[in-house]
């Protein structure tokens, strides 16, 4: 009925965030890709608004214009991020490979026009956390109230050009010595959210909270993924919202039963009393660097595998990378 | 909070929605990150942090709605608006 490879037309996103909110979804974030590419965009926010949906844009920036802007703002936008690359816009274009830092700060002047609650998302790497002062200060000069640093996350693109971004132990240390005392220190000022590189960590992250408990994403094609990554794990087949309701998918297809609760669990994890508080882990992570996402999470020092974490982090510190980038290509919409 | 004062006019923090979940019928409160499920008491706070109303004068109206002494209204009013304006989901005028 459908020919491969056709993105939801936007009556299949209406009907998909219709389903959504009848399973109980309250917030709804427009991902991507790049959201604002969507030609559909406005619509879309306007229909989630309608069905009582919170709506997040999480976007680049670039190409939101004051016609967007204004557009977004009518259709009931509630909050926008922002990802920032830097403080600099030489290492901040260098990072995005574009001209993107002088859009980005555009952007923010828009969102703060059209009165979104806005918040900036900078992701941490070897090339710019030593510049987290000057970051925190660039971003409070643009007026934003809110912060978040993560550091990189080793999928994908990330994994790829993992020796160019994973800092050293000492760059994280001082990070994590900065955050502590600029979070208390500007509290009346931005809300800064930090949250620590997890190869550095002995536990794992307690990824999305479980799976298969509170996040559900649909991409582009309908099909609805447990996690944004969850591609990455080999094997596992994803059901699509043109063949079956949405409820039916988070209840009953096999991929968000896989690794639903602790059943699926293999020891360490099966006996651990922490396996309530962090899943186990990130299952993407689990796959890609130990070959079977049910194994535990390898940054777990309980965990029999965590030596592969502990050899990365030993190359990594002992070289410095110097072929370029990989770039990064652009998908589309997603919707979380 | 100590800073908080009576005539201080709490309201929504921008971006946060008040709304009653469509399957529970239940009163929450939305932002980026966050989901508040309020109970009645907590709803009738929230109700009227609308940046026109006084802290005093909600307490007053809720002494009413509630038959309750102002005394322990205020100090757990105030805890509550503290904890709210602690999540960002509330802000003061002065």
């Amino acid at each position: 009925m459908y020919p491969s490879g056709t993105d939801l037309s936007i009556t299949e996103w209406c009907r998909v965030i219709d389903e959504a909110a009848d399973l109980g979804v309250v917030h709804v974030g427009f991902s991507g890709g790049e959201p604002l590419l969507h030609p559909n965009l406005p619509d879309l926010i306007r229909h989630a608004r309608q069905t009582k949906l919170y709506t997040n844009l999480i976007t680049s920036g670039i190409g939101l214009t004051e016609q967007l802007a204004t557009q977004l703002q009518a259709a009931g936008l509630d909050s926008l991020q922002i990802s920032f690359q830097s403080d600099q816009a030489d290492l901040a274009n260098e990072i995005a490979g574009t001209q993107a830092h002088e859009k980005k700060i555009t952007a923010v002047r828009l969102a703060q026009v059209a009165n979104f609650a806005l918040s900036a998302n900078v992701v941490l790497h070897r090339k710019n956390i030593e510049r987290l002062p000057q970051i925190v200060d660039f971003i409070l000069s643009l007026g934003i109230k809110r912060l978040e640093l993560a550091n990189t996350q080793y999928y994908g693109w990330a994994l790829l050009n993992r020796p160019h971004l994973l800092p050293t132990r000492e760059q994280v240390t001082a990070a994590d010595n900065f955050v502590t005392r600029e979070k208390v220190r500007l509290q009346k000022h931005i809300e800064i959210f930090y949250v620590l590189p997890d190869y550095f960590m002995n536990r794992p992250k307690a990824c999305m909270s479980g799976w298969g408990q509170r996040y559900l994403t649909v991409n582009p094609k309908g099909e609805v993924l447990p996690c944004p990554n969850a591609s990455s794990i080999p094997n596992l087949r994803f059901d699509n919202v043109r063949s079956q309701p949405l409820s039916w998918i988070w209840n009953h297809s096999e991929s968000f039963n896989q690794f639903r609760g602790e059943e699926w669990m293999t020891e360490p994890c099966r006996s651990c009393p922490e396996r309530t508080h962090d899943f186990g882990g990130c299952r993407c992570q689990a796959a890609l660097l130990t070959g079977d996402a049910a194994n535990t999470d390898p940054v777990c020092d309980l965990s029999p595998r965590r030596t592969i974490v502990d050899s990365i982090l030993a190359t990594t510190n002992e070289t410095s990378p110097s072929a370029s980038l990989i770039a990064r290509h652009n998908p589309s919409l997603s919707m979380q | 909070m100590s800073d908080i004062l009576l005539q201080n006019r709490p309201e929504l923090a921008p971006g946060v929605r008040l709304q009653n979940d469509r399957l529970t019928g239940e009163a929450m409160l939305l932002s980026p990150e966050q989901v508040v499920i309020l109970n009645a008491t907590a709803h009738s706070i929230v109700l009227k942090c609308d940046g026109s109303t006084s802290i005093q004068q909600l307490l007053d109206s809720l002494a009413t709605e509630y038959e309750a002494g102002l005394d322990v209204l205020q100090s757990e009013v105030l805890a509550y608006l503290s904890e709210l304006h602690e999540k960002k989901l509330v802000i003061f005028s002065p």
